[in-house]
This record gives C-alpha cells, structure tokens and sequence, in this order.
C-alpha cells in the first residue's frame, strides 16, 4: 500500500526502443492527462552504457570508455519494470514535461542529463544502475 | 516444514472469507489489474493461485514487495481459486482493494 513510482526511482523499460534499458523516474503521472489518460511518467535513461574501463587503459581511453548517451522519455506505467533500486540525481530542473516540446529544449536537456549521469558515474556509486542489464 | 500441510479448516476459512469479499467488498481479477492495483497503491492483499507461471508469480511478488503489500499463495489452481470466487472461469491471482466486512486482511497474514 506504499506507491512506489517516485521520482529517482531506478526502473527499467520494457517496451519499444529503449525496452531493457535502465532509467530513473524524474516525474510520475499518476492519473495521467488529457493528452495521456493513463499512469505514465518521465523518465530519463541511458541509451549507450558506459564501457567497461580496465587498468591498462590510457586517461584518453578511459575517458571515452566512460561516456553515456542519454535519452529522455514519456512511458506508460505498464511499460516499466520497477526496481528497489534509487538513484539519487538531481535532473528535476534539467529536464521537464516541457522538454520533449521542442527539439532544441530536448536537445538542451539531453546534454544536461549525460553530463550528470557521467559525473554520477565517475564517483562509481550506484554501479548497478550502468551496467547493461544481461538478458 | 512452514504450511506444508495446509488443513481443511484454514482452506475452507480462507474460501469463506474470499466469498465474503467477494460479496461485500471491492477486489479485482486477473494479472493487468493486479499490477494496476499495486502500482496505484489500492490493492491491499494479493492472492495467487499455485500454478500461475513462475515468472509471473515473482514479478506479482516484486510488486507486492515494493509496495509493501501481502501476498497469499492460495492452496489451489487457478480453477479452484475461480471457484472459491464464486465465479465460472478460471483466475490465476486477484487483489483484494476493500475487503468489506470481512477479516482476510487482519488474519490471512497473521497465519503466514
């Protein structure tokens, strides 16, 4: 009886491009709106995981083994495995409902969004969340 | 052995109060509407029927984890657990969101 669809929590999509692909809730719709009459929520995920970085590599190598491509979406609830995982990133302000208007906003967004996931991966926490997930 | 041996008396109590359920308070059948009642936080207690497919049984589980909600494994198959609904197909796993005037909430957990 506890909802679980919060922001920061880390799920994993299960439907269309990005199906298996880890991403974290920014913001949920649980009622839906007019344009979406159904639970659906923003989420922000990664589309290119980061490579696995070994200690032989060099700084250049390592730094372009580490880079995540990010992609920004509106999911239905139904669409989305979740997971007991979190992740703490603050993207509330970087990317919004407003952000998928228009092309350049989400293109604005999208850089936002790789920037803090990558700094959020180089401190190595929340390791589980960039790992591509076997299946 | 936990529950191995389920008795007659707690099986027929479990279908007595199934059937109070399903008279006086609010429930709903089949997998969709279970998850949608778990991600909405309405379901209460979550029943599964014993051979409902493992995969789906876990993920109901999960859900049922995540949200802090009971889940039964009801000592039946999905036709028994039709039956004891009161209803003429099959049900592989319900969730109850109002139980009415009965106890299945305050009991059913207790015993597990």
């Amino acid at each position: 009886m506890v909802k679980f669809l919060k922001p920061n929590k880390a799920v994993i999509v299960l439907q269309g491009r990005y199906a298996g692909r880890k991403a974290v809730i920014i913001r949920a719709f649980d009622d839906g709106t007019r344009d979406r009459p159904y639970g659906h929520c923003l989420v922000a995920g990664i589309k290119k995981y980061p490579s696995k970085v070994v200690k032989r590599d060099s700084a250049k190598k390592t730094a372009k083994k580490s880079r995540v491509k990010a992609f920004v979406k509106m999911v239905n609830y139904q669409h989305v495995m979740p997971t007991r995982y979190t992740l703490d990133v603050d993207l509330k302000d970087a990317v919004t409902a407003e952000s998928l208007q228009s092309k350049d906003k989400k293109v604005a967004a999208l850089k936002e969004t790789k920037k803090r996931l990558e700094e959020r991966f180089k401190t190595g926490k929340n390791r589980w969340f960039f790992t591509k997930l076997r299946f | 052995m936990v529950a191995a041996k389920k008795t007659k008396k707690t099986h027929e109590s479990i279908n007595n109060r199934l059937a109070l359920v399903m008279k006086s308070g609010k429930y709903t059948l089949g997998y969709k509407t279970v998850l949608k009642s778990l991600r909405t936080s309405k379901g209460k207690l979550i029943i599964i029927a014993n051979n409902c497919p493992p995969l789906r049984k876990s993920e109901i589980e999960y859900y049922a984890m995540l949200a802090k909600v009971g889940v039964h494994h009801y000592n039946g198959n999905n036709v028994d657990l039709g039956t004891a609904c009161g209803k003429y197909y099959r049900v592989c796993c319900l969730s109850i969101i109002d139980p009415g005037d009965s106890d299945i909430i305050k009991t059913l957990p207790a015993e597990q």
